[in-house]
């Protein structure tokens, strides 16, 4: 007689969390209007659209959108920089391997997450409010972002060091500071390379979209044309960003290869 | 006392990056035309900006806009997620090489690449004139975008599973079915079920923003209150978005946490 063994109990969280999980996904659809017959009704007229979508202006698109794509990589490379670089020390102070303080690491920590939350286009909005129209809001906007992103990631690996070498160098005599720069940064310095590519990658990306609400970049043409419905200028813009999106994320991925 | 010395290439790699940022950085501010007073001033015009803001404005009628609004993006983003979790399932076994045939995986992710390279916002207003100004439309960009995304990542997750429980399948005359049910299925339903809930916390995030074009949401009542200038209001709906996002963050990553780590057995 084989002694089968006996399946564990569904715990709570699949016996609850299954059913409601179920039961707002139907509530989630029914409040966005989900109605299968108008959507078939509506696909019926798609041709607005995919008419001139795929039927592109090439010649226009290359006219008019060289200059605002230089800007919106240039939107993104200061961006992620600064970002980046603002968000170094943040990040040893959001760390408890490294920053001694409870009450100060808890500052730091709680200001990283509330940043995370607001959106991306959010914060341009914001900013295009605050210092007017143009790409230095989208700058603004994109710092924090970067800053945002790189304090999460970079304070989650300090958290995760080798408390080895920092222990070692207390142990020299060094004070607490000495230790972090010496013992910690060194550890940390190749993920932070990493991940400032990642970011540079997610920078150039948003930067795209910022234009929308006025923040500078290729998104400010897309915006003026799309309120006219001219699909047919915004299709080859769409294709152009991507190759750009795409031979950047390439350019990134050699790099990150190289360094490490 | 002899100190070692960095290896020459690498001194030089380092130098030419440092010089590579700097010199990418001031050429990029000079292009944006950000000057030095223009950056001094931003803390000073920032400051004004979040003067005006408070006191925020809490009236009930403030309320009983904002309130619809900010859950109507909740219920998009959860939508959406559902939407790209059915679909990119299934795909997901496409497109991951040790389930499917060689071309077949290749060509399912070339196809996810493509989907996952239009921000959501785009898709949107591509929709826009087809589905209409409303939260379905913002749905649909939002679920068609995290097709893309759930579908890579959960085809990474099957790539990495144990070949073992398939092997032992096999060997006792299981069909390729039962490999994935048996073998595969209960291998990375639990990472794949914390990644729906991860894309979940990202998905909130984007669809209050999609209001900017009127794919309904909260989005639509910032850039509004931002317009009028009503910027008590305009507070009230970044805080309330705030709250929103900071609760179901906090929820999401506790259940991930569980479903990863396992319950934790009090000893």
């Amino acid at each position: 007689m084989i002694n089968i063994p006996k399946k564990p109990a569904p715990t709570y969280l699949v016996t609850i969390g299954i059913p409601a999980a179920m039961l707002f996904t139907i509530f989630s659809f029914r409040r966005i209007g989900f109605n299968l017959q108008d959507f078939k009704e509506n696909l019926a007229n798609r041709a607005i659209v995919t008419d001139p979508l795929f039927n592109p202006k090439w010649q226009w698109a290359w006219e008019n959108t060289a200059d605002a794509l230089l800007e919106t990589v240039q939107i993104a490379i200061l961006a992620s920089i600064v970002g980046c670089a603002v968000a170094l020390p943040l990040a040893f102070y959001a760390s408890r391997a490294t920053n001694l303080n409870k009450y100060s690491y808890f500052l730091y920590k709680s200001f990283l997450n509330l940043i995370r939350t607001i959106p991306d286009l959010f914060w341009a909005m914001l900013f295009t409010v605050a210092v007017g129209i143009g790409p230095f809001a989208g700058v603004l906007a994109l710092i924090m972002f970067s800053l945002a992103i790189m304090g999460k990631l970079l304070s989650e690996t300090i958290d995760s060091i080798d408390p080895g070498p920092m222990e070692a160098a207390k142990a020299t005599g060094s004070s607490h500071n000495q230790s972090v720069f010496t013992s910690a940064l060194p550890q940390v310095l190749p993920n932070y390379t990493a991940y400032f590519l990642y970011i540079f990658e997610l920078c150039i990306r948003a930067s795209v979209i910022l234009g929308l609400v006025g923040a500078g970049g290729v998104g400010r043409i897309i915006e003026t044309q799309r309120i006219f419905l001219r699909f047919d200028r915004i299709s080859p813009i769409i294709v152009i960003i991507l190759v750009v999106v795409i031979l950047i994320e390439q350019f990134s991925v050699w790099i990150r290869r190289k360094i490490i | 006392m002899k100190i070692p010395q960095q290896p020459i290439s690498q001194r030089i790699l380092k130098y030419s990056l440092t010089t590579l940022i700097i010199i990418g950085s001031l050429w990029s501010a000079a292009g944006l035309e950000i000057t030095l007073e223009r950056i001094l001033d931003a803390p000073r015009q920032i400051g004004i900006l979040v003067g005006a803001m408070f006191p925020l404005d809490l009236s009930q009628e403030a309320f009983d806009r904002i309130i619809p609004k900010v859950f109507e993006s909740l219920f998009i983003a959860w939508a959406g997620t559902v939407i790209g979790a059915i679909f990119s399932f299934p795909v997901s076994f496409l497109a991951a090489q040790n389930v499917a045939v060689g071309i077949v995986s290749r060509a399912t992710k070339q196809i996810l690449n493509a989907i996952r390279a239009f921000p959501e916002l785009i898709l949107a207003f591509v929709f826009l004139p087809i589905t209409g100004l409303g939260p379905f439309t913002g749905t649909l960009a939002v679920g068609i975008h995290s097709i893309g995304t759930l579908g890579k990542l959960s085809s990474e997750v099957i790539e990495g599973i144990d070949e073992g429980p398939l092997e032992a399948i096999k060997s006792s005359g299981g069909s390729k079915l039962n490999e994935l049910s048996f073998g595969v299925i209960p291998q990375v339903m639990p990472t794949i079920t914390s990644y729906w809930l991860y894309r979940f916390e990202i998905n909130l995030r984007a669809s209050a923003v999609l209001g900017v074009v009127g794919a309904g949401g909260v989005g639509q009542e910032l850039i509004n209150q931002l317009r009028f200038r009503d910027f008590p209001r305009a507070g009230t709906v970044l805080i309330c978005t705030i709250i929103l996002v900071l609760t179901a963050d906090t929820i999401s990553a506790a259940i991930r946490n569980r479903i990863i780590k396992g319950k934790v057995v009090k000893s």
